[in-house]
């Protein structure tokens, strides 16, 4: 009841602050170093609307918080740029704006990244749409390639290769270093660049209905024991055991031979550092196959919010062909397939690749998904850290699987 | 005393000095090395800044690159020291205010559950403050002091009371009450008394609740990024945490040391300036 | 203005009236105080508690669970491992700030040329945030652009490069060695009051006595300080048990989750399991264990009275 008293005197105040204005401001809250394709939209929107938006930018690991805080509060943003995993969480705890009805009336609504659309649906219900589509696909450097005496246009096919030509690369030099990973508590970088050498084998993490964990399987050993032994043959630098994410991009120091990444960081790498030659290719399984995660962010409204209408139409001009283009531009993959063709025209081919993997990409669905696996306390980060860099490799898998199994039961 | 005898005191006496000096020195070094090494590291150009500080000084000319870097993130150094600023003074005033009151209170008067009071004052030092974050937040909602500089200045104030209570009731404390009473003969009474006749004898304390206070507003994060939901508003703190978090995948190391020197010369500043003070009335307001 | 020789008796008439209306001055000295006690501090815990009966998520409507969040507390393996991995970190770190405080105390204590300059700068890391020397530290400690590491490389160590935050050891010393350089010499200074509060005629006496320097600082030193070593203690304890910022920003609870510390739980709980009833329980677990903390420390304190 507190509760409800609360919310009814922060709406009147909100509504006194709104009516103050002919224009309405709309707050969306995003993580720290969104980057420039969503403020380039936003800049671009703030310069030929009436209606205004204002970014509030907080750290990635504690946006979920402050969120929270905010909503409890009464205080909420009008809108915020979700980690698409979570917006099954957070629809489940009802917090989030129903956009059914309005989203099946875009003209586009079919070409939208269809899995970010799956992971917004919860309950048949619509309260997410994709703001920004990202896959996962292996990079490596060019450059060191040849200085290996690689072929530098040959992407590799498989692991075995890859630790090769780690291997090469590596004795290049005391710097120089074959391959990288964040396997410090990473579980967003480890879910995001690591689970694709089992999807492609057909294996999950997590059952179908993500009721039961799935994690010891024949395949998932082989995975661990790859990167294991690059990292006991000295493959991978040192600081990859507590890189917590805050250095996932590494590659950019000119010095990592081969590192699975984002297409998001393609942009990046193109844009900032033009000096820095790289091939793309999709991530191949651990045996065969390929495959690659679907990640990047839903933007979802806050249940309520008075300038839903305000909120829509900054909604809709994000898939207007021209802010299309200017995500496109900083590297962001566009959200509407049936003009990716148009928006990319002219652009770097390799983000043709990321596009590409979007056809065998996964997200797992699960409303646990920050205690299962994000938390760099969670039971995954934990594995990954302990099955990689640990002693005992088979206490590692059999505490995950536990600890993955008890949370799921306890949430029942 | 024979010749020999002296001399071997004066030995004795110049090799205890040399390992007196040698112990604080190495010492010193130790408490002191890692604010040189940032200082001098902060000042390396951009390209050397991810090189580890050895040596720390600038090799390629001094610059202030990493300064200019740190000052890309949020809504930039200045708007973000200047909300800090604003936070820690009218922490340190309401603070020296509210705590002057109460110890004068609690170390001259008796009235009833007196001490169900100090001790529940003293109390706010033993809950994690992580666990009342959310019903604060409501609260602060309730009051209309969410997202404003206001609010948070007086949860930083509560959260100081008790250190600055313990210190301002000893302080009293160790007033002479005999100069009250004649204070009162001459016609002074209550505030008048407190601000004329008490004040000057109780500065050292006040100056050691005032740094303090100073310190602890001026470094905090947590409550600062939680309470505040503004760009413009967030204070230096919340700025270290975006630092922290690195961009684009990398941790620009170093703006991490200019921030760590930003953070860090104001505190040093008002500690060296006020440091006389202080150190005698945490002396004195310890002993209690 | 006025000098304590002015000082006259108080007619007892004037004084009783002055005690009356004293219970409601008093009372209005201390009203601000108190008012922000309540609101900000009282009312939020009172709050917490209430809270802690609750399945209370971090988004959504909370229910009335009972006793629950307290029956799982009881059976939570995670919550005391939490709880033993901060009392071994109370414990060191104490242990190691005292070792570390106490002869810097000493010290300075001693009028010499220069005590003044060492006093000030073994305390200049005291002003520093928590979380800024957190992060000086993680810079300190990083392997590829820090200090500690390539040190150790450049004076011939060589090999693989050092990872200190990568083992459990490492990082963990990595923090104390830390949390030393940033409260020794708070800690310091608190000693130094209790050892100048000792008459240096006893000292003296005891020295001609024929007492040996460890037989005095046992014997006359330690047992007249006992008061200024408990208000140290209490402090020490305190903040450890209470330590948070030092492994979310060094090493983000790692390796392994092997650096939770029971606010760091509590913290993970209530904001990324989302469980706040039960990071309320949590909360008022360890206010009790704090304050059965500080009433032995106190007694201890007590002892200290009858000299």
């Amino acid at each position: 009841m507190l509760k409800r008293l609360l919310a009814t005197a922060s709406v009147a105040t909100l509504s006194l602050v709104s009516s103050a204005s002919a224009a309405d401001t709309i707050n969306i809250l995003v993580r720290t170093g969104i980057g420039a394709a969503f403020t380039g939209v936003v800049e671009a929107y703030n310069e030929s609307h009436e209606n205004q938006v204002a970014l509030t930018e907080v750290p990635f690991a504690e946006l979920v918080q402050k969120y929270a805080t905010a909503i409890a509060g009464g205080q909420a943003p009008d809108a915020l740029s979700l980690d698409l995993i979570y917006t099954p969480s957070f629809a489940a705890a009802g917090q989030l704006e129903d956009l059914t009805e309005w989203a099946h009336g875009l003209p586009y609504f079919d070409a939208l990244a269809p899995s970010h659309v799956k992971l917004g649906t919860y309950d048949g219900k619509n309260y997410g749409l994709p703001l920004s589509v990202e896959t996962s696909v292996f990079a490596w450097n060019k450059d060191l390639y040849q200085a290996a005496g690689l072929d530098p246009e040959k992407a590799p096919a498989n692991w075995d290769e890859i630790e090769a030509n780690a291997e090469k690369i590596r004795a290049l030099g005391e710097d120089t270093y074959g391959f990288y990973f964040s396997g410090g508590g990473c579980g967003g970088c480890m879910i995001f660049t690591f689970t694709p050498l089992v999807w492609a084998e057909g294996k999950d993490i997590l059952s179908e209905d993500a009721q039961t964990a799935t994690l010891d399987t024949p395949e998932m050993r082989a995975a661990i024991d790859k990167y294991r032994s690059m990292v006991a043959k000295d493959l991978v630098p040192e600081s990859a055991a507590t890189d917590n994410g805050s250095n996932f991009l590494s590659f950019t120091n000119g010095k990592i031979g081969q590192q699975s990444l984002g297409a998001f960081s393609i942009g990046t790498l193109v844009n900032d550092y033009p000096d820095l030659h790289f091939g793309v290719t999709q991530i191949p399984g651990i045996v065969s196959g390929t495959s690659s995660f679907a990640g990047g962010d839903n933007i979802v409204v806050t249940k309520g919010t008075p300038r839903l209408e305000a909120v829509k139409e900054f909604i809709e001009y994000m898939y207007s062909p021209e802010a299309q283009k200017v995500f496109a531009t900083n590297g962001s993959l566009p959200t509407r397939s049936d003009i990716a063709a148009d928006v990319l025209k002219g652009l770097d081919p390799r983000l043709q690749v990321a596009v590409d993997a979007i056809a065998t990409a996964k997200t797992p669905y699960t409303v646990l998904f920050n205690d299962l696996i994000n938390s760099s306390n969670g039971p995954w980060a934990t594995f990954i850290n302990a099955a990689i860099y640990g002693d005992d490799v088979d206490a590692a898998f059999s505490d995950a699987q536990a600890e993955m199994q008890s949370i799921i039961d306890n949430a029942k | 005393m024979s010749a020999v005898a002296r001399h071997r005191r004066q030995r004795q006496k110049f090799w205890g000095g040399f390992g007196y000096h040698a112990f604080g020195i190495g010492a010193a070094l130790f408490f002191f090395a890692p604010f040189a090494w940032t200082g001098l590291a902060s000042l390396r150009t951009g390209s050397e800044a991810q090189q580890p500080p050895l040596p720390p000084w600038p090799t390629q000319g001094v610059s202030f690159d990493t300064y200019a870097v740190l000052d890309t993130f949020g809504a930039g150094i200045w708007q973000h020291t200047l909300n800090s600023a604003l936070v820690a003074l009218a922490t340190v005033v309401l603070t020296v205010i509210v705590s002057l009151l109460a110890g004068y209170g609690f170390s001259r008067y008796r009235f009833p559950l007196k001490n169900v009071f100090f001790v529940l004052i003293i109390a706010t030092l033993m809950i994690p403050f992580q666990s009342i974050l959310t019903p604060l937040f409501i609260i602060l909602a309730k009051l209309g002091l969410n997202n404003s500089l206001v609010g948070l200045v007086l949860v930083y104030v509560t959260l100081q009371l008790p250190f600055s209570v313990f210190m301002m009731r000893n302080a009293f404390d160790a007033v002479p009450r005999e100069i009250e009473e004649a204070a009162r003969i001459d016609g002074a009474r209550d505030l008048k008394l407190l601000v004329r006749v008490l004040l000057p004898l109780v500065m050292p304390g006040v100056a050691t609740v005032a740094i303090f206070a100073f310190l602890n507003s001026w470094n905090e994060f947590l409550a600062a990024l939680i309470l505040l939901s503004d760009n413009d508003k967030y204070t230096l703190p919340v700025l270290m945490t975006a630092v922290r978090a690195g961009r684009l995948g990398a941790i620009n190391w170093g703006a991490v040391q200019a921030g760590v020197m930003v953070m860090t010369i104001p505190c040093l500043a008002v500690f060296l300036i006020l440091q006389r003070y202080y150190m005698r009335g945490l002396m004195a307001g310890a002993v209690k | 203005m006025t000098s304590p020789a002015l000082t006259l008796a108080v007619p007892a008439r004037l004084r009783r009236r002055r005690a009356r209306l004293g219970q409601w001055q008093g009372l209005l000295y201390i009203a601000p105080a108190m008012a922000l006690v309540i609101v900000f501090f009282v009312i939020p815990v009172l709050f917490t508690f209430w809270m802690s009966f609750h399945d209370w998520p971090l988004l959504g409507q909370p229910e009335w669970i009972g006793l629950d969040n307290y029956v799982r507390l009881l059976t939570d393996n995670k919550f005391f491992t939490a709880l033993k991995f901060t009392g071994y970190y109370t414990v060191i770190t104490t242990i190691a700030i005292f070792i570390v405080a106490f002869p810097l105390a000493i010290f300075v204590e001693k009028q010499r040329r220069g005590a003044g300059l060492y006093r000030t700068v073994f305390f200049m890391p005291v002003v520093v945030g928590l979380a800024t020397a957190s992060l000086l530290w993680v810079w300190l400690a990083n392997v590829d652009s820090g200090l500690i590491g390539p040190a150790i490389r450049m004076m011939g160590f060589g090999g693989k490069k050092v990872n200190l935050l990568a083992t459990f050891d490492g990082a963990f010393w990595t923090i104390i060695v830390m949390v030393v350089w940033k409260v020794a010499g708070f800690t310091m200074i608190i000693l130094l009051t209790g050892l100048q509060s000792i008459p240096t005629e006893l000292n003296e006496a005891a020295r001609i006595d024929g007492a040996s320097r460890w037989q005095r600082f046992r014997r006359l030193t330690l047992p007249l300080m006992r008061r200024t070593i408990a208000l140290a203690l209490i402090l020490s304890v305190t903040g450890s048990v209470l330590a948070f910022d030092q492994f979310y920003i060094m090493t983000s609870g790692g390796p392994q989750n092997r650096m939770i510390s029971v606010v760091y739980y509590i913290f993970n709980q209530s904001f990324v399991s989302f469980h706040l009833g039960y990071g309320s329980a949590l909360s008022i677990a360890l206010l009790a264990i704090l304050i059965v903390l500080s009433i032995v420390q106190l007694r201890l304190l007590r002892v200290g009275d009858d000299k």
